[in-house]
């Protein structure tokens, strides 16, 4: 397991998850202050969670309503 | 410039509250990380999805470095753009229609002030932005191909910041002049369609902004004349100036289309 592990090429994949990661805990704050999104809430939870690197840019491009 | 710090500082919290200076940038990332990693692995992805016949061979391209810039500039010149143009597009249009602009056009501002104070934001954000895309870019390249002459990338670098600040020049005019709708389709096509006719036909001249992107590319492969380079750098800095001007007059002018 631990072999496998080491084998990844970090310095190849590291960026990709720290970005993703960001994108997701930034876009599921925003949903939990937000008054009302474009849609129905829950949607976007699993939006922002289960599509990868796109769901999260998705939900503050046409998710968020803008007064 | 009556009250131009206080503006200033209304925009970049406007901005900041709404994720705008971490968002945008990191989707600028991800755009400059997606070149160099699908060209490097294109074999291997190739293996996994392509259903490729048995003795199948392929001949890639041997890429340098500057390849893959330019590919992610690609990327930025569609999307990015694209992602900056509809965020930006309604900074005073929307306000405008949804009656907030009502409350700062009764106060004593100048429109010069206020016209700028969003263009610096919005520039500052685009800094930002593709700095974040150049650098993934160039992390990735870097990591997996070989390496820059760090002066010429500072070079290409600037020389695409100045075609951004023009793009959002174009964006903030059009979205002082007209509503959202019509702001959002002027502006687009002013930039796309520019840069279509611009690859259709754009051998017959040397000197226009929309090849300003290209050129900063030619300045790291070192192939670039640099009389063209100045002219279209002079030119773009002007049209963007002309723009903000533009932009203020209309500004002034469209005042008393806000909904009270």
């Amino acid at each position: 397991m631990m072999e496998e592990l080491a084998k990844v090429p970090w310095a190849v994949i590291a960026p990709l998850i720290i970005v993703q990661f960001i994108l997701m805990i930034v876009a599921l704050v925003d949903l939990r202050k937000i008054h009302a999104t474009n849609g129905p809430k829950i949607l976007w939870v699993f939006i922002i969670i289960f599509v990868n690197l796109l769901g999260p840019i998705a939900y503050f491009i046409v998710g968020r309503k803008q007064t | 410039m009556r009250g131009f710090n206080v503006l200033l500082q209304k925009e970049f919290r406007e901005a900041w509250r709404s994720w705008k200076f971490l968002w945008i940038p990191l989707v600028f990332a991800l755009l400059g990380m997606s070149d160099p990693l699908t060209n490097y692995y294109m074999m291997d992805i190739l293996n996994a999805v392509g259903n490729l016949p048995e003795g199948f061979e392929m001949l890639m391209p041997e890429l340098m470095p500057v390849d893959l810039l330019q590919a992610s500039i690609g990327q930025f010149q569609t999307i990015g753009l694209l992602v900056l143009m509809a965020t930006f597009v309604g900074a005073i249009s929307k306000e405008r229609a949804s009656g907030m602009a009502t409350l700062l056009y009764v106060r004593p501002i100048s429109f010069g002030a206020y016209f700028l104070s969003k263009f610096i934001v919005m520039s500052t954000v685009g800094f930002v932005s593709i700095l974040a895309g150049f650098a993934a870019s160039v992390y990735y390249t870097v990591v997996l191909y070989g390496t820059f002459e760090i002066g010429s990338l500072v070079a290409s670098f600037f020389t695409y910041f100045s075609w951004l600040l023009f793009v959002l020049a174009v964006t903030l005019m059009m979205s002082a002049t007209f509503k959202t709708i019509v702001a959002t389709s002027c502006a687009f096509i002013v930039i796309f369609m520019g840069q279509m006719i611009n690859a259709i036909v754009g051998t017959f001249w040397t000197v226009s902004p929309w090849k300003l992107p290209l050129y900063g590319v030619q300045l790291i492969r070192g192939t670039m004349e640099m009389s063209d380079f100045w002219w279209s750098l002079m030119m773009t800095i002007i049209l963007t100036i002309v723009c903000i001007s533009i932009g203020t007059f209309t500004m002034k002018k469209n005042a008393s289309m806000t909904k009270i």
